[in-house]
């Protein structure tokens, strides 16, 4: 799968891996080769040690959630104008919340949380991040309830 | 380094300008805070151009525009960018041209004009600001980046959205009091609490408004802007912070770590603690941004952001009046020229100028706050008159 079917805009990285992890099911990050440190969302470059030498690893588990959202103002790219092209359009016109959880890893991962009633997401509540393939094709984030 | 003074303020009226280009703004503007230092465009030997977004603009290098027709050329100008903080980084760069010895004499003009776009193109726009390649896929906007933040601080601090719409109702009390604010209006409580939600907890008076408007300084090096000026307005401390990209990469969100280390720098140049400031303007893209950016800057502890607003505490006659000008809420938010327009709306207070009902009594040092994307930066200066 391309990069952009993930981002929308942005086609070329040396992160495409992540997309194609999508598609398989599975939330990649990167573990830099000298120091050890694990980057999400994956950098092909170490920030910390400056090494250009990555692993791949698969993040798993269940994570809390930090904050969410619902945004009822959609920017152009989601806007209902452009039905049948917009991506995500599905999500975004119920409109979908969108929210932030902590793996025990430390990684922070966003997501779109559209299986739980607004009313009944909290912040603190475990959550799992899954990878989702969209009816268009593009691939996204999900955070799911725990248990499902 | 070389002592540097504003002598020279000026700025259009901030709001829908369907009458005004982005070059006839910043002609307003420039005017204004030439005629106020008392100095012909000739005399000005170095300009700086803050405009956040050729997007919004449509063109390449806006700042060209806006050079020419001020009738400056050939003389050297360049531009910043910073999105919402390009405005500080303009002041700075002024700053730092005329304290290396480049310069004696420098325009700092901010410009922006967002009304001839869509709400929802200027929502994309702004949006981009954010992390383009991570978080833009998930819808990301502004009042969504915002609205994370508040509810992570309601959840660790017990912030309430009563708290949050105190600070509209307080900024729109001061901004119907400037004549150059874009909506001169007071709200009540009820009206911002049951406005349509925006991205919850942010209703639409938690929002800033999308305004067209300039502002402009005129810098001076120590010796010059005391022959020019009864009162200069010394800029004595400046810090600028950065922080990650990504939202959700933030060590805690609920605050902007790019606030605590630009203010941190700020009050070491200037040798002085958040308890010294009498008036201060901070970035209130979103009333959760006053709310933390307190607690950033150090008015207040940690968390207790929500209790200073309750309390009064940041209302003229308080601790420290905060965006007596009506802030980004009221007085309008043309990115761009933000920045810029907080240094002149400090450099009034300190020369005790500012209109009837928001001038601060005996205010002497000053700050800004000015946050660009969501805490990608945060720039804050220390003002102060001798």
């Amino acid at each position: 799968m391309e990069f952009r079917y993930f981002s929308l805009l942005v086609k070329d990285t040396k992160v495409s891996k992540f997309a194609e992890g999508l598609e398989r099911g599975v939330i990649l990050a990167t573990k830099c080769k000298k120091c050890g440190s694990i980057h999400y969302p994956p950098r092909h470059d170490c920030p910390k040690c400056y090494s250009d030498e990555m692993s791949w690893i698969e993040l798993q588990g269940i994570g809390k959630l930090l904050s969410f959202t619902t945004i009822f103002v959609p920017p152009d790219h989601f806007s209902p104008d452009l039905e049948g092209t917009a991506p995500f359009s599905g999500y975004q016109y119920r409109p979908v919340p969108v929210g932030i959880v902590e793996l025990e890893n430390g990684a922070h991962i966003m997501g779109w949380i559209p299986e739980i009633r607004r009313k009944e997401i909290h912040v603190g509540m475990m959550l799992m991040p899954r990878a989702e393939i969209l009816p268009d094709g593009r691939a996204t984030i999900v955070l799911a309830a725990v248990g499902e | 380094m070389r002592k540097v003074g504003i002598v020279g303020i000026g700025q259009s009226r901030f709001g829908q300008r369907s009458d005004a280009s982005l070059r006839e703004l910043s002609f307003e503007a420039t005017k204004a805070s030439l005629e106020d230092a008392g100095v012909p465009i000739d005399d000005v030997e170095a300009m700086v151009v803050s405009v956040a977004s050729d997007e919004l603009s449509y063109a390449l290098q806006p700042s060209a525009q806006v050079v020419d027709y001020l009738g400056f050329n050939p003389k050297p100008s360049f531009r910043v960018e910073g999105a919402c903080a390009s405005g500080s980084m303009a002041v700075r760069t002024g700053w730092m041209t005329i304290a290396s010895g480049l310069a004696d004499l420098v325009l700092v003009v901010g410009v922006e004009k967002m009304t001839e776009q869509s709400t929802a193109a200027v929502t994309d726009v702004l949006g981009r600001a954010g992390d383009f390649m991570w978080e833009y896929p998930f819808g990301m906007t502004f009042p969504g980046y915002y609205a994370l933040i508040a509810r992570a601080h309601m959840a660790k601090y017990g912030t309430t959205e009563e708290q949050l719409a105190m600070v509209a109702v307080k900024n729109h009390h001061y901004g119907a009091l400037n004549p150059y604010a874009h909506m001169r209006k007071e709200i009540t409580l009820d009206k911002a609490m049951n406005s349509f939600t925006v991205a919850d907890p942010l209703k639409l008076y938690d929002c800033c408004l999308i305004s067209d408007g300039a502002a402009a300084v005129v810098l001076a090096s120590e010796k010059l802007a005391r022959s020019l000026s009864k009162k200069p307005v010394w800029i004595s401390g400046l810090g600028l912070g950065t922080d990650t990209i990504s939202l959700a990469d933030r060590r805690d969100i609920t605050t902007l770590d790019a606030t605590v280390e630009a203010a941190r720098q700020a009050y070491d140049m200037a040798s002085i603690g958040p308890k010294d400031v009498d008036v201060a303007v901070v970035h209130d893209c979103f009333t959760i941004a006053e709310i933390a950016a307190y607690e950033d800057l150090g008015f207040c502890a940690k968390g207790e952001g929500g209790k200073m607003i309750e309390d009064r505490r940041t209302h003229i006659g308080g601790d420290i009046p905060v965006n007596i000008d009506g802030g980004l809420k009221s007085k309008g938010h043309p990115i761009g020229a933000t920045g810029v327009a907080m240094a002149a709306e400090i450099a009034k207070q300190l020369r005790g100028e500012a209109e009837s009902g928001r001038q601060v009594p005996d205010a002497r040092i000053g700050l800004s706050h000015n946050v660009g994307g969501n805490g990608q930066h945060a720039a804050v200066h220390v003002f102060q008159v001798d």
